[in-house]
């Protein structure tokens, strides 16, 4: 029998493989309604403090629409790095992990319908003794700027204000607002780093001179205080803005200082807390300024652990 | 042959290829209620209301019309892009639908006519593909190129990018007839054809390349055919005729093209040269776009160069795919076996069977396919409209299919007819002249078919089974939609979730235009504003592209939540969701 006597069967096989093949994979990944029913399993699973983390993450709008602010809350959604948690709920599908957990030992694992739910175990898991974003109104903090003295007041009903396609960072209701226009404000906003994922941080964009000055008051340090700060990628990455300083002030003694060039992305920062480490109320200045104030839509975020 | 049986055998081909054109309209129309407006349709709208105010004024007064304020004044709405589909859509508007309410909403009056290019390209693929290489070639071919998700999407819009694949194929086509059958007609036609093509998009820039390099090729092959290298060749040359019918296309192409442009483009009737230039340099000079690909977003110069090719692989059914190679395969074939015998020194001899194919047709094919995909070799070129800038290529993909799968039914016949004394089935399988096209046909279409079908809304969406299909595409980081046309899919949601007393739409990447398109077609309730602010806005709309994250990002900040109360997509996959307020969501009883 010659061997290729029978290939033409092959397109029509081909033909109907590509067709089972469709509907293979477009049943794979879970309905609404199959969302809706993991919610209880996730909600038995996850445990106070769990990060929860969706994989593939083109399903976490699904996730977050089936399990809502409670279990996935902007604090986590939106967080600077997965460091501060120590025990993270995966609920994946497809099969697919997150690199974000690699290294993370497992603990648990449950399947439920389409979804695996695996309950992971930080291996070098990091107490956070203070997170600044979360304190930035008062009493905790105030705002004021240095060229021209000001004070920038606390309100509470700002209008908010939102910069559409291509634009600005929403500025909240809750911020501190500064003379000179919208821009000049601190609050916390979700700004979309070089990979477009969401960072919650500190809104400081910097005056034409002297600086931006959040200070947080009574302060528990722990050895170290770190962060990140970066601009919204579409901003930062024309490359064509000024540099932009961070400063680091703990009792008046400058603990670090952290440059922030166009393209350096979603940054990070750590400085030594040396002879303030420990303390159990100190006084702590974010001073935010550049040469240029042009598109410097600054924001970062700090914890000292 | 007899001229009564070639005249009944034209007159049939005629009639399938309208029957093919006019049930791919008429599939199109049914289903363009389900799309919502992309943003560049939204443009031409504009363009094409400005235009029809022009047309309308050319039959009541035509000369105050025909005055050059008059014709600036409406040609200039949108002169970066030729005027002749927008005129169409003008023409459709006014006449078929404000005259004669021919549309169930003004809408489908504008895209009537793309998607009439559309059937038109359908109907012509299975005419060239035929004359080429039979009837089952050329039913596969308009079939296969029909059942192409992306190109079914496409067909529904009013824009120009099916448009200019019908017109980039039908300049082709007319070039290739006056290869074949000589004469005045076919040639003035290219000319005419390209004058069209050109009036559509840039795109047609690449269709004399395309010719003139086939051509060339042509001259060349009759050179080497006369030297010592002749004997080795395993296809003879097109006679010398041919070669001047060529040349007389060309020079009808470069001397009509230009003037049809000129005179059915009023924006050209003055300043022609410098304007000419703006558009040209316009498209040189295209500014770069975001385009997300393999999880990275490129939004300038260098682009990957794999893309074109991937998102190819990615989007066009595989069967297709494969059924091209298969083609390309079986009409190289006499090439690769002659190339292989005079690598090994041997001397080649013609099949006395081999017909001479004095258009060069699978030459002029394979042509068209490589011009299309040059220009996305190079990393300069501007990646802002995902697989439709190389959508002229595909007419040529589906021929080439199409050549493959009638190879393959020839192959199956004469298995059949190798085993016919085995059983009575395959006896009578082996006798009938259709069944096993007909058999082989249906499994290979199902697949395009099922492809496309369940793609719609989400064309832009849609990835074959070859990446994972949807879930594959978002997996590997491939685009998942841009245009902003998702919106026409949470009208429902809108209408449903507003307050009786109206709402405000945060509507992102839908351009105001394709919005106030859904709401005087009825499909969101007038009493929806659209908004170009999240804040103070009671919903906020959100099309997923990567570098549109910072968007999503505005809502959760302005709603103070990131749980979407509605999310659209396709096969599980998100694509565009909605936020909206605390109030409303308290109206309705959704949690946060």
């Amino acid at each position: 029998m010659r061997p290729l006597r029978y290939a033409f069967l092959a397109i029509p096989l081909l033909g109907l493989a590509e067709l089972a093949a469709h509907f293979w994979f477009a049943k794979r990944p879970p309905t609404s309604d199959e969302w809706a029913a993991v919610v209880p399993a996730v909600r038995q699973t996850k445990l106070d403090g769990d990060l929860l983390v969706v994989s593939p993450a083109w399903a976490d709008p699904a996730a977050r629409s089936a399990l809502g602010d409670a279990l996935m809350p902007l604090r986590d959604v939106a967080r600077p790095d997965a460091t501060r948690y120590p025990h993270a709920l995966e609920l994946s599908i497809l099969g697919e992990h997150t690199s974000e957990l690699a290294g993370w030992r497992e603990e648990s694992r449950r399947v439920e319908g389409k979804f695996l739910l695996r309950r992971l175990e930080n291996p070098s898991p990091v107490h956070v003794v203070y997170d600044f974003v979360d304190h930035a109104r008062p009493p905790f903090a105030d705002v004021r700027g240095t060229e021209p003295p000001t004070v920038c007041g606390w309100t509470t009903h700002a209008p908010i204000v939102a910069g559409g396609l291509g634009g600005h960072p929403t500025f909240p209701a809750e911020r501190f607002e500064c003379p000179g226009g919208s821009y000049f404000n601190v609050g916390v906003t979700v700004i979309a780093d070089e990979e477009f994922r969401p960072r919650r941080c500190l809104w400081s964009h910097p005056f034409a001179r002297g600086e931006i000055v959040t200070r947080f008051h009574q302060v528990p340090l722990g050895r170290v205080l770190r962060g990140h700060g970066g601009l919204y990628w579409i901003i930062e990455r024309k490359k064509a803005g000024a540099p932009i300083t961070l400063t680091v002030r703990v009792d008046g003694d400058t603990v670090g200082t952290a440059v922030h060039r166009d393209g350096d992305g979603w940054a990070p920062f750590q400085f030594d807390l040396g002879a303030h480490a420990g303390a159990a109320a100190a006084e702590v200045e974010f001073a935010v300024s550049t040469p240029s104030y042009n598109e410097r839509h600054f924001c970062f975020e700090a914890d000292t652990r | 042959m007899t001229r009564n049986g070639g005249w009944k055998r034209s007159l049939g081909d005629a009639a399938i290829a309208l029957s093919l054109a006019l049930g791919y309209v008429v599939w199109l129309l049914r289903t363009t209620k389900d799309l919502g407006y992309a943003r560049d349709e939204g443009f031409y709208f504009q363009a094409a209301q400005s235009y029809g105010r022009w047309f309308e004024a050319l039959l009541t007064d035509r000369h105050a019309a025909l005055a050059r304020p008059a014709v600036d004044a409406a040609f200039s709405v949108n002169h970066e892009h030729p005027a002749l589909i927008k005129s169409l859509f003008a023409l459709s508007s006014v006449f078929l639908q404000k005259r004669h309410h021919l549309f169930a909403v003004e809408g489908d009056s504008y895209r009537f006519p793309a998607m009439v290019l559309a059937g038109g390209v359908v109907g012509l693929v299975y005419v060239w593909g035929t004359q080429a290489r039979g009837r089952v070639a050329g039913l596969t071919a308009a079939v296969l190129l029909a059942a192409m998700p992306r190109f079914f999407f496409h067909a529904h819009l009013a824009c120009f990018d099916v448009p200019i694949v019908t017109m980039w194929t039908l300049g082709a086509y007319m070039y290739w007839r006056s290869l074949r059958d000589g004469g005045v007609l076919f040639p003035l036609l290219a000319g005419l054809c390209f004058g069209l093509a050109l009036d559509t998009k840039h795109n047609s820039w690449f269709l004399p390349i395309a010719c003139g390099a086939h051509f060339l090729a042509l001259q060349v092959w009759a050179i080497l055919a006369r030297t010592r290298v002749g004997p080795l060749l395993p296809v003879p040359p097109a006679p010398g005729t041919t070669r001047r019918r060529g040349f007389a296309a060309l020079v009808a192409m470069a001397l009509l093209g230009p003037a049809v442009l000129v005179a059915l483009w009023p924006w050209l009737w003055h300043d022609t040269v410098p304007r000419v230039r703006e558009y040209v340099l316009f498209h040189l000079n295209h500014e770069y776009y975001n385009m997300e690909f393999l999880g990275k977003n490129y939004w300038a110069a260098p682009m990957p160069r794999g893309y074109a090719w991937l998102m190819t692989a990615a989007t066009v059914p595989t069967v297709t795919l494969v059924l091209f190679a298969v083609g390309l395969a079986v009409r190289g074939r006499l090439w690769l076996v002659g190339v292989g015998r005079w690598l090994a020194g041997k001397r080649v001899t013609l099949r006395a069977e081999t017909p001479v194919d004095a258009a060069g047709t699978d030459v002029l094919w394979l042509l068209c396919i490589l011009i299309n995909y040059a220009a996305w070799l190079s990393p300069g070129t501007p990646i802002f409209g995902g697989t439709k800038h190389w959508m002229t290529a595909y007419p040529f993909l589906a021929l080439f299919a199409g050549a493959g799968f009638s190879a393959v039914v020839g192959a199956a016949r004469a298995e059949l007819f190798r085993s016919r004394r085995r059983s009575a089935i395959v006896r009578r399988f082996a006798a009938s002249s259709w069944a096993p096209a007909v058999v082989m046909g249906a499994a290979v279409a199902a697949a395009p078919i099922t492809e496309t079908v369940r793609s719609h809304p989400w064309g832009l969406s849609s990835y074959t089974p070859l990446v994972g299909g949807a879930a594959g595409g978002a997996s590997l980081g491939l685009n998942r939609t841009f245009w902003g046309y998702a919106t026409g899919a949470v009208a429902d949601f809108l209408d449903r979730e507003a307050p009786p007393q109206g709402a405000s739409v945060y509507i992102h990447d839908t351009a105001g235009p394709a919005w106030d398109m859904l709401l005087r077609d009825g499909r969101i309730r007038k009493d929806i504003r659209g908004v170009w602010s999240i804040a103070g806005a009671d919903f906020g709309i959100y099309h997923h592209e990567m570098h549109m994250l910072g968007q999503e990002y505005q809502n959760w900040v302005a709603f103070g939540t990131v749980r979407p109360a509605y999310i659209g997509g396709l096969d599980g996959v998100p694509v565009i969701w909605v936020y909206e307020t605390e109030r409303i969501a308290a109206l309705h009883g959704h949690g946060r």
